[in-house]
């Protein structure tokens, strides 16, 4: 029986919006292909990608389907900051991590993959500890992209989600398998153009189709006195402040990111990381207000979930035609994100796991390219099958984003720190990575001496955050001291407090635990390492 | 107030589509230029 509360294109509709999305992505990816194999064209193109391409390719790639649907709902839950805390902060996830972008490439110019300078600066094992995070986080991001195009294709359509999600996964594999990562950035090009197009129609269009300001005026009657606070406590402890803790993280974790770093032209990553900021803010703040204007006008999730608040907007305030331009919208979305986790994927399979350790020093690019190829086939069998069970992956996800979060200060350490070894890189990433357990799952109750000290851990690690992301844009000494302010006035308030927030607690204790015992070995440590090495150990594949 | 918080966003967004647009053409006119590939 068709849906009263949502439209539903016929099959025909669909099949055509499909297709006809897929086959021009197709047909603009054969703009990228090469007669001759390149392997690190395949992973980071010619390293000397232009602004435009390179601005919009990030910005396609840091909007998956979850920014939509995250945005609305947290612009729905919380009200007026409620977009904010989630777009904002994923937007200076971009801005962030590319002062330490600029590092890594000035380190190294020729690397494919963030974890391949770790191996140059500390071995096999702190590089493999990073590419199994990066591996982790791109299939989760698979699944989640390819369960988005089920559950949109299942509300909006006839067909059931199953075949959404099959129809998204062989779309995507097939323009990304042969060109790789060439045909990724400039497949996000045509994309990004489409999703901006597409969210600068619609969102005045919802705007005034729901009577505009004067409509919208007489909302704020409904709204709790939280969610009428642009400074709503709840918002930030609950939504804004996890967010903000992982924005270093999320830089540091994603191979998508690093490579964008690697294949943008060196002078240009700067323009194209604060372009593609503004690109990702605007537009996910943009769509998350759809949630808070529905808030506004009084309308209720159907079934509860808030997940389908824009499919339910877009049914009630827009004409078909319109519905179909959200459509293409979040498949392009979901699209753009789900080719770059597969190039990331196949980048990381021939860099960190073939050429840097199964081929001992003899390296057949035609067997690593076919190794890369073979990589995207295999991801995207497996995220289709996560997907279509639907399996429960939170605790994955915690655990990764744990991980992301141990990772932060070791790896941008190394790159600073001539003191920094690899038993300092390991310890702290272990050791963060266990105590989080410990607090995050509760496996010790959190209460007296115990909590106490782990709100203190927490406090260096609130510090470590803000001291972090001062030094990318100033120096040490100058971070130092913010870092440590930041640190001292966290101890004062999380006292007896942040332990009532194990999300957050944990978190932090992540960024602390690996931060101070990092610190304490590298101190530890006399011998100076040479930063020129890592240039000569990265090199061309071709 | 509310209309210019709900609507500045698409603004926003326009500028940012106009800036990589216009970078991407220039960019594409110099490979073919220099008769290489954008990528």
């Amino acid at each position: 029986m068709q849906d009263p509360v949502f439209y539903q294109f016929s099959i025909t509709t669909t099949l055509l919006l499909l297709v006809g999305f897929y086959g021009l992505t197709f047909l603009f990816s054969t703009l990228a292909a090469k007669k001759s194999d390149s392997v690190d064209g395949y992973m980071v193109s010619n390293g000397a990608v232009g602004f435009g391409i390179a601005a919009a390719s990030m910005t396609a790639t840091w909007i998956w389907a979850a920014s939509f649907y995250g945005a609305a709902s947290s612009g729905y839950k919380y009200g007026l900051s409620g977009a904010m805390h989630y777009g904002f902060w994923g937007a200076l996830m971009i801005l962030f991590i590319y002062p330490y972008g600029q590092r890594f490439r000035e380190l190294a110019p020729r690397a494919r993959t963030l974890a391949e300078v770790m191996h140059a600066r500390h071995g096999s094992s702190s590089q493999l500890i990073l590419a199994v995070s990066n591996l982790v986080g791109s299939v989760i991001s698979l699944m989640v992209n390819f369960t988005a195009a089920g559950a949109l294709v299942s509300v909006l359509t006839p067909l059931s989600f199953q075949t959404g999600v099959l129809i998204a996964g062989v779309g995507v594999l097939s323009y990304t398998l042969w060109s790789g990562f060439r045909a990724s950035i400039l497949t996000d090009f045509a994309q990004v153009v489409a999703m901006m197009v597409v969210a600068i129609v619609l969102i005045p269009w919802i705007y005034f189709s729901m009577g505009g300001s004067d409509a919208l005026s007489q909302g704020f009657n409904i709204l709790t006195a939280e969610q009428a606070d642009f400074f709503s406590t709840k918002a930030i402890l609950e939504q804004g402040a996890p967010f903000f803790v992982a924005v270093l993280a999320y830089g540091i974790g994603n191979q998508t990111i690093a490579q964008r770093i690697f294949a943008v032209r060196q002078d240009l990553i700067k323009s194209s990381f604060i372009t593609a900021t503004l690109g990702y803010g605007s537009i996910v703040i943009g769509l998350g207000m759809l949630g808070m204007m529905a808030l506004f006008m009084g309308m209720t999730p159907h079934d509860g979930d808030l997940n389908n608040l824009i499919p339910q907007v877009a049914s009630t305030y827009l004409p078909p035609f319109a519905i179909g331009m959200l459509f293409i919208l979040v498949i392009g979305s979901l699209s753009s994100t789900a080719d770059s986790d597969l190039s990331a994927l196949s980048a990381i399979v021939m860099t960190d796991i073939y050429a840097k350790n199964l081929a001992k020093g003899k390296i057949d690019n035609k067997k690593m390219l076919l190794l890369g190829r073979i990589t995207m086939v295999i991801a995207t069998i497996l995220g289709l099958i996560l997907a279509s069970f639907s399996l429960d992956i939170l605790v994955m996800l915690v655990f990764v984003g744990a991980l992301w979060g141990s990772l932060v200060f070791p790896v941008i350490a190394s790159c600073y720190w001539d003191r920094v070894t690899n038993k300092a890189f390991l310890s702290a990433v272990l050791g963060g990575l266990t105590l989080f357990c410990l607090v995050r799952f509760e496996l010790i109750p959190l209460v007296g001496i115990w909590a106490a000290s782990m709100e203190v851990i927490a406090a260096v690690g609130g510090g470590t955050v803000i001291g972090l992301m001062c030094y990318g844009f100033s120096n040490r000494k100058a971070a130092l001291f913010i870092g440590t302010i930041v640190g001292l006035i966290c101890a004062y308030y999380f006292q007896n407090f942040l332990r009532d927030y194990t999300v957050l607690l944990g978190s932090l204790i992540a960024y602390g635990a690996s931060t101070m015992i990092c610190t304490a070995i590298s101190l530890a440590n006399k011998e100076r390492f040479d930063f020129s090495l890592i240039h000569e150990r990265i090199q061309h594949f071709d | 107030m509310l209309s210019l918080y709900i609507l500045i966003w698409p603004v926003i967004s326009a500028v940012v589509l106009f800036v990589i647009v216009r970078a991407f053409f220039k960019d594409m006119a110099e490979a073919k230029r220099e008769d290489r590939s954008i990528v």
